[in-house]
């Protein structure tokens, strides 16, 4: 499925932001991380329970638009089974399309967000999600 | 009455013939500029630029001359009493801050009340509540209706001997909402307390007279009546802006300084430090005799126009809710589309080079007051026609479409 030039809404971002993955409150999860951008007023809570070091399941739910939603959805769905390393080196391959026009890593569902560079006033809502784990990662 | 054509004057903003196809429905936030602004600001520049109030040299004078008449010209736009009166700013936020900082800042104490209209843009809001919250000072904010009317029977009651000020917006930006300024003066007036009207929205389309209304203070910015961005006005009474202290310390603002102390000017050069933006007023005054060319009645009557097809065409969508219906309303829709984020559709609008606002306007209480997270925002402009509109429309429905919204 390659997303033609300048077309933000790709058919998995379109598919994430009606079938979202795990879309649902979990406050009891072992780790919950808040996405938040004040600008726009997007916000998400994600919920992390984990096995051992590995993330066993991943959910989220909250507010935000088509692509914010669907990124923070696509996350979720990848971070299962991973561990921190892993997860990692996730964000890496994520955020690289947005940097390095060679950077193929493919995973057609993070490579769904490629356009995003495209239009600079959405690109935060690619990385919204994103950038809360990372923030976690980093500690 | 004559009718107004907005196709004809759109060949005088060059922005359309760069993008014919440009739908531009942005116009609360900003208005295109039209060539005779544009050719005032280059001329000075390319002809007559020196720094003002400095130089002794004929350009230096010619500078400056221009960048005075620039002052009488809105001085005589708003009918203020006196040239100096008027003080340039960088628009209607740092009218406010200066405001609240000269004007409040030497007086507010502990238990005094200020009021403010619940539907304000933040930077009518920021300013008195961070002066409130640092003197112990109550800030009410005064209550609006679903319709998004002010609650005046609110005002009227808390207005009281206490209250050492009333700000307000003329317009609101994210709702449209022209407020009853005229019987809201009456109401400060009769308890003695000074007003601060932000024209920031309707100074492009409404004739406001400082004297007639018995204004204290008013600000307005020029970017959102086709003039340049960077420059703005504030308008206060002789009586308060002798009394105020300077707003910020630098070059021009002064009368005599040694290391020990120094002497501020008088108004209104006391409020403008530093070497001001005078290609900017010069920009401001070609908007203004652009404005005054122009039958401005008529171009408010055909946005009163473009506001009823639209809010007729709007309404018949599916899924779509309009917040802000007052009776008295300018050329601004707010609006959601069930299920989807104002800034999706903003986007798939924007590939269709038709340009809306998507988001909470800088009124996040607003926003807070219906519950929502944001709104769409279309707001007209001079240039603005019916066609522009069922583009608008079509564009909508395509959203819908691609967005999965039934």
């Amino acid at each position: 499925m390659e997303a033609p030039k300048n077309e933000l809404y790709h058919p998995l971002i379109l598919q994430h932001n009606q079938t979202p993955w795990r879309f649902e409150k979990k406050p009891a999860a072992a780790l919950v991380l808040t996405a938040y951008n004040p600008l726009c007023g997007d916000k998400f809570k994600l919920f992390l329970d984990f096995e051992g070091e590995k993330v066993k399941t991943a959910g989220f739910h909250g507010y935000g638009c088509a692509v914010s939603k669907a990124s923070a959805s696509v996350l979720c769905k990848k971070m299962e089974g991973l561990n921190r390393a892993e997860i990692e080196e996730l964000l890496r391959q994520f955020r690289a399309q947005f940097t390095d026009a060679d950077e193929a890593n493919g995973d057609e569902e993070l490579q769904a967000f490629a356009v995003a560079k495209e239009y600079p006033g959405r690109l935060t809502c690619a990385t919204l999600a994103w950038d809360a784990v990372g923030e976690w990662i980093n500690g | 009455m004559n009718i107004w054509d907005p196709k004809r004057i759109r060949a005088e903003f060059p922005i359309f013939q760069h993008h014919p196809d440009l739908i531009y429905l942005d116009n609360a936030a900003t208005t295109q500029k039209p060539r005779s602004v544009l050719d005032a600001e280059r001329d000075f520049y390319e002809r007559n630029y020196a720094n003002v109030h400095r130089g002794i040299y004929p350009l230096a004078a010619r500078a400056t001359q221009l960048y005075e008449a620039s002052r009488q010209k809105v001085a005589e736009f708003i009918n203020a009493p006196k040239i100096e009166d008027i003080v340039f700013t960088r628009g209607s936020t740092e009218g406010i801050n200066l405001i609240a900082q000269s004007f409040l800042g030497p007086t507010l104490q502990a238990g005094d009340d200020i009021l403010v209209s619940g539907l304000e843009h933040h930077s009518n809001l920021l300013p008195w509540q961070a002066i409130c919250q640092s003197r112990g000072a109550h800030l009410h904010i005064i209550p609006f209706f679903e319709d998004g009317t002010l609650d005046l029977q609110y005002l009227d009651k808390n207005l009281g001997s206490k209250t050492k000020l009333l700000a307000l917006s003329h317009i609101s930006n994210s709702l449209g909402t022209v407020n009853p300024v005229a019987e809201i003066l009456t109401m400060a007036k009769a308890k003695g307390v000074p007003v601060v009207l932000d024209a920031a929205q309707s100074i492009a389309t409404h004739s406001i007279d400082v004297q007639a209304w018995d204004l204290d203070f008013l600000v307005f910015s020029a970017h959102k009546m086709y003039g340049p961005s960077g420059i703005g006005v504030l308008y206060g009474k002789s009586e308060h802006l002798k009394k105020m202290p300077p707003y910020q310390l630098g070059g021009e603002m002064i009368r005599d300084v040694t290391y020990e102390k120094s002497l501020y000017a008088a108004p209104p050069k006391r409020f403008e430090a530093g070497t001001p933006n005078a290609a900017g007023a010069i920009g401001l005054a070609a908007a203004i005799d652009f404005l005054q060319k122009l039958d401005r009645k008529a171009i408010f009557e055909q946005q009163k126009i473009l506001l009823n097809y639209a809010t007729q065409a709007l309404m018949d969508i599916p899924g779509l809710e309009i917040y802000g219906q007052a009776p008295e309303k300018s050329g601004i829709i707010s609006f959601a589309l069930e299920g989807i984020h104002p800034h999706d559709s903003a986007t798939l609008l924007g590939e269709k080079e038709i340009c809306i606002r998507a988001g909470q306007h800088c009124t996040q209480p607003v926003m807070d007051f219906y519950d929502i997270p944001g709104t769409l925002r279309v707001s007209f402009a001079m240039y603005n026609h019916e066609a522009e509109i069922d583009e608008l429309i079509q564009g909508i429905a395509f959203a819908k479409q691609k967005l999965g919204a039934i």
